[in-house]
């Protein structure tokens, strides 16, 4: 597996609903094995440009390469195998209510694989117990809690070994323990499994723990994109404001 | 607060709304009595609240009103008169010519979607028909339970009473001309023809064109359309198709259970108050009732089963706002289902009766 190989490339990507634009000629490379944090302040088009690389939106211009393909370009069929080595993590987990807990994880599995029942379910099982769960196995969503959802969603958006991951917001609403135990899964993830990972957030605790480099939003326009320490070196008023390396945010404490 | 002479008011270092209702009570009862102007005095008001600011930039408003303020409520003033200079205007404030122009363009792109989703649907449910891959394993089973199956009883009642109703009424003036015999007829075709594919689809539209408009809208809020589409599940073979195909086969059967419990329902009739016997009615309906009859009834219960489905997945899909949208989702799919139902049902008859 090639180090510092773009797994995801995005050239020039415009989106907007009705005439507002969201995405403002957006350009960016993911590359393979790191976690990417897509951050910045509300309405500042993060969750859009995550639909837009997962194919939930289309943009008004631009281009989306997925494993070096132009997905944008590609027909249904074809975009569908490669969101077969994609999971995503949706901020409300988007579970299937009328499903128990493991025929949710189960799902991708029993469609996109001939894997006997039985071998379904131990996976099911050992992703499970993965996310610390082992006892939802056969609870259905509506009797879970709110965190419990999101494990539940992320045993199933890595039920299939992807080579990428996508979180919206994974630790919003989460206390700090259960977050932080949350993004030690994700750093594990990315260590033991080599998946890369992209998460938007704007949970700073969660940010300085597992991003690798990060890209900033500002009202759809991609004002940064780099290390942490390198969003510290370039000074821009407004993301010192939101790391809290501004003098103002420090007087206020 | 105090009331020098009649027409000026001094009020203190400081002032809160708790105050105001008996001030403005007051300030009335004055304009009342006078013609002159009112002078309120506010030279010496340091602390007030937020609220206040507003009854002071009311003060200042009234012609009848003159305020003097002090430097502090002044510059409050002016800042609180900054803050509300925006427009409040929203895209819904709209006068009615606008509304109806915003009407019809949003029915027409409502219609264009409409056929986009109905050609994707029949598209993926053709080919549902012979690949069992991209739904839960069952589910066309299960549909059928819950969209037919579970229909039979209600339907069961309803078109044998208004089989029974629609008989008494009918025999009630045959009876006079002592065309008795003519029920018979009257009651086959009208059951076949008319009555029993309505009166099912009226049911199912209710029943299940409303779960499927709720089902899909709280799938699409909750983002579970969104998931199943990232699994490289299309929502269209998962959710839709499966309803399509049960709704196909299941429509057509209760439209049979509805003519020929509603027939029953004549029968009764005319055995009981008509006195005609048993094998004469019999023999009349069999003789009534040619093939061509069933293969009207049931097609008009096909296409009314694609209608239900395709309006409440529309309505379904095409869901905005939370809890509320999804009532409304399913209110009007129900309500454009029936009238796109009794539509389509008025225009074959014609069809029906002019060509053939």
């Amino acid at each position: 597996m090639m180090q510092n190989e773009n797994i995801i490339q995005i050239r020039d990507l415009t989106a907007k609903y009705d005439d507002r634009i969201i995405l403002d000629n957006i350009s960016l490379n993911i590359r393979r094995g790191e976690v990417f944090v897509i951050l910045g302040s509300s309405g500042g088009g993060k969750t859009t440009l995550l639909k837009h690389i997962i194919g939930l939106l289309k943009p008004v211009s631009g281009e989306i390469n997925i494993f070096g393909k132009n997905t944008l370009s590609m027909e249904l069929e074809e975009f569908e195998e490669i969101l077969k080595k994609i999971g995503v993590q949706f901020q409300g987990g988007a579970l299937l209510n009328s499903m128990e807990v493991w025929e949710n994880v189960a799902m991708p599995l029993e469609h996109h694989t001939r894997l006997p029942v039985s071998t379904i379910r131990n996976i099911v099982k050992q992703k499970l117990s993965l996310v610390n769960l082992k006892h939802a196995y056969r609870l259905f969503p509506s009797e879970l809690s709110g965190g419990m959802k999101k494990r539940v969603a992320l045993a199933r958006a890595i039920v299939m070994d992807p080579e990428i991951l996508f979180f919206d917001e994974p630790s919003a609403g989460l206390d700090p323990i259960t977050a932080a135990e949350l993004d030690e899964l994700i750093l594990e993830l990315q260590k033991k499994l080599g998946i890369t990972i992209v998460v938007v957030t704007h949970e700073l605790e969660s940010i300085k723990r597992i991003a690798d480099r990060v890209l900033y939003l500002q009202k759809g326009k991609n004002i940064f994109c780099g290390t942490l320490e390198e969003a510290k070196a370039a000074d821009n008023d407004e993301m010192n404001q939101f790391f809290g390396w501004s003098e103002k945010v420090k007087r206020h404490k | 607060m105090q009331i020098q002479n009649e027409n000026i008011m001094v009020f203190d270092e400081d002032f809160y709304v708790q105050q105001i209702d008996r001030l403005i009570e007051q300030i009335e009862n004055i304009k009342k009595t006078t013609a002159d102007n009112i002078t309120l005095d506010f030279s010496r008001t340091k602390n007030f609240d937020t609220l206040a600011i507003a009854i002071f930039l009311y003060f200042e408003k009234d012609k009848r009103i003159k305020t003097i303020f002090s430097q502090e409520i002044i510059n409050d003033l002016a800042e609180f008169k900054k803050n509300i200079a925006f427009d409040e205007k929203s895209s819904g404030d709209v006068s009615a010519f606008e509304s109806l122009v915003m009407k019809v363009n949003d029915f027409q792109s409502q219609l264009k979607t409409f056929i986009i989703l109905s050609a994707d649907v029949f598209h993926y449910s053709l080919r549902a028909v012979f690949n069992k891959e991209g739904r839960k394993a069952g589910s066309v089973y299960q549909q059928m339970l819950l969209m037919g199956n579970n229909a039979v009883p209600i339907i069961f009642l309803l078109s044998f009473l208004i089989g029974l109703i629609l008989s008494l009424q009918s025999a009630a003036q045959l009876r006079q001309f002592g065309a008795n015999i003519y029920l018979v007829d009257l009651i086959v075709i009208g059951m076949i023809l008319e009555m029993g594919p309505i009166i099912a689809a009226v049911i199912v539209a209710g029943r299940s064109g409303s779960a499927i408009a709720a089902e899909i809208s709280t799938m699409k809020i909750t983002e579970e359309l969104d998931a199943l589409q990232v699994m490289a599940l299309n929502p269209l073979k998962y959710v839709v198709a499966p309803k399509m195909l049960a709704m196909t086969v299941c429509l057509p059967m209760l439209t049979i259970i509805a003519n020929m419990v509603g027939i029953f329902g004549g029968f009764i009739i005319g055995v009981l108050y008509l006195g005609l016997s048993p094998d004469i009615f019999i023999n009349r309906a069999v003789s009534v009732m040619t093939l061509y009859f069933w293969y009207q009834s049931l097609l008009k219960s096909v296409l009314f089963s694609w209608l239900i489905v395709l309006i409440g997945a529309h309505f379904g899909f095409n869901v905005k706002g939370g809890a509320e949208g999804v009532g409304k989702a399913a209110t009007s799919s129900v309500v454009a289902a029936i009238f796109a139902v009794i539509m389509t049902d008025a225009f074959l008859s014609l069809i029906f009766y002019f060509e053939f």
